[in-house]
């Protein structure tokens, strides 16, 4: 088997190991941070994490209680989000809702902190080289300030219209998306059963700028008599202050490797750094590339519109005998499968509680046995 | 406190270095390696005089850098080492010393963590197998099969394969 030289490994890790200086201040802060941690009078009681039996079941008791709040808590509050939601969509949720059909998702009011703008250096650079220049240090709040809110948005419609209209329908779903500023993304139109020679049904997808998307939401609901109606928005910003912040520590990085190189004298010296810099290159290219990605679906939001002529049911005809027999044979099967599915919820959900619980202990034990070191 | 300075003075330094070479990050190894000693000093009484103070050191340096790799570290995108290149680039031997850092650390970075941690142990903090077992909290036989997996590994990882096989020509040679 082949193995690596051992003196190779010793003197290469020597070498990465000691390519930076040791902060001569680190040692004084551990000695205060000691000192301000030292009790008045230390007593020979080594301290560990659970000193008496009791308090370890004190911590249990705790998890299995943050287990069983979590669990009863999270339903509650996705079920408060989803009304909050609805009501902040405003007139069109509101108006929607009464259907019984919509499912609204109101778009955020502020930039959620989630996300990191951390400085991205490549392999073999030096933070303290760059932080010469204040390169490194990209503030990601600098970056989200100067970043408008990115949303993507999408729906869907469901409409009907009356027979034969259904081609008409189109042409005025995409007169009404290029005079907004978009375009159609594809459609679909088929031939029913009942009727011959015009498309009984079909969808079209289009695409239109941000800013007109909730108008033509609107207008598209004009087109026909509306049967159901679903958007959603998502916020990406932190995604793309991310993104761009990468890209601008990675430029960075890349602009030092270029006086490196200039400093560099022999070709294989040259070699190196350029392979570093044909490396960082391609990482801003595929960044780049995202960001390109994220920004056309947070330009355009896309809508889909399915529509079908009045009385159109895709080919079903009422049901007798056999096939009777065998629709409510299926129907049965899954009313079966559903009750059997909405019985595994709660199952599934004391399973995980008591497992969770099982790896707590497990992990509190393992955590005792640690801080005995 | 005289105890702690005399510990600071005689295992800081390597302690960075060893956790340097484990986190691949020199910020999180000095925040790794200050937490370490002061839970350390915090334990102190849990070390008994028979036993030796730098595995029962390096046994807490390591369970810390892997807290870190499992909690801290993940939830933070884009960290990458931080290897000075400048300090790098004062050797005599410029384009051999960037390249073999680069390969190197490249290499540890792709080896499993507790492969990382026995290499770094042995061939950096020159730690026996036995002290390795016991900062690792393992048997000695699994260090020894650590071991070998990671310098077989670190042999056929294309940015060390270059090295590996010049090695194996020169002991050849040397053989021949």
């Amino acid at each position: 088997m082949t193995m690596i030289d051992e003196d190779v490994l010793i003197n290469a890790l020597n070498d990465v190991a000691s390519a930076f200086e040791i902060s001569p201040d680190a040692t004084d802060r551990i000695l205060t941070e000691a000192q301000a941690n030292e009790p008045p009078s230390r007593s020979r009681h080594v301290p560990t994490l659970i000193s008496q039996p009791s308090r370890g079941r004190a911590l249990l008791v705790a998890a299995a209680l943050i287990v069983i709040v979590a669990g009863v808590s999270v339903p509650l509050f996705r079920s408060e989000g989803n009304s909050n939601k609805i009501a902040a969509f405003g007139p069109l949720g509101s108006r929607h809702a009464s259907q019984g059909s919509v499912t609204t998702t109101a778009p955020p009011l502020a930039i959620s902190g989630t996300g990191s703008a951390a400085a991205l250096l490549p392999p073999g650079v030096s933070g303290k080289t760059l932080n010469g220049t204040g390169l490194t240090q990209v503030s990601a709040n600098a970056l989200k300030t100067s970043t408008s809110l990115k949303i993507e948005s999408s729906g869907s419609i469901a409409l009907t219209v009356a027979k034969g209209h259904v081609e008409s329908a189109f042409t005025r779903l995409s007169k009404l998306a290029t005079s907004d500023g978009g375009f159609v993304d594809s459609t679909e139109a088929n031939v029913g059963s009942r009727t011959s020679g015009k498309f009984s049904y079909g969808t079209i997808v289009v695409q239109v700028p941000q800013r007109n998307f909730a108008k033509l939401v609107a207008q598209a609901q004009r087109v026909g008599h509306e049967t159901s109606v679903s958007t959603s928005s998502n916020d990406v910003t932190a995604q793309y202050v991310d993104l761009q912040a990468h890209i601008t520590a990675l430029e960075a990085s890349r602009r030092q490797y270029l006086v490196i190189m200039t400093k560099a004298t022999t070709i294989d010296g040259i070699l190196a750094v350029q392979s570093q810099l044909n490396t960082l290159q391609s990482q801003i290219e595929q960044l780049q590339g995202q960001l390109n990605v994220l920004s056309h679906e947070t330009t355009y939001g896309t809508l889909t519109v399915a529509v079908s002529e009045v009385g159109h049911a895709h080919g079903s005809t009422p049901l007798t005998g056999f096939s009777k027999a065998w629709h409510d044979s299926v129907s049965g099967f899954i009313s079966g499968f559903q009750w059997l599915l909405r019985l595994a919820g709660p199952i599934l959900f004391a399973v995980l509680a008591l497992g969770a619980l099982f790896t707590l202990a497990k992990f509190a034990r393992r955590v005792v046995r640690r801080r005995r070191l | 406190m005289d105890d702690l300075q005399a510990w600071l003075a005689e295992c800081y330094p390597q302690s960075v270095r060893t956790a340097y070479l484990i986190l691949g990050n020199r910020l999180d190894a000095e925040d790794a390696v200050q937490e370490s000693f002061l839970r350390a000093w915090k334990f102190r009484d849990s070390l008994s005089k028979e036993s030796s103070f730098k595995p029962w050191l390096y046994r807490v340096v390591v369970n810390t850098c892997n807290s870190k790799l499992r909690h801290d570290i993940p939830r933070r995108e884009g960290r990458v080492n931080d290897v000075n290149l400048v300090d790098i680039a004062t050797y005599d031997d410029l384009p051999g010393r960037i390249a073999l850092s680069n390969d190197v650390m490249s290499a540890l970075r792709d080896l499993p963590v507790h492969l990382r941690v026995v290499v770094v142990l042995r061939y950096y903090a020159d730690l026996s197998e036995r002290e390795i077992a016991i900062a690792i909290a393992r048997k000695q036989g699994t260090v020894k099969s650590r071991l070998n997996e990671a310098r077989s590994r670190l042999a056929l990882h294309p940015a060390l394969r270059s090295e590996s096989s010049r090695s194996s020509t020169t002991s050849k040679e040397v053989t021949g």
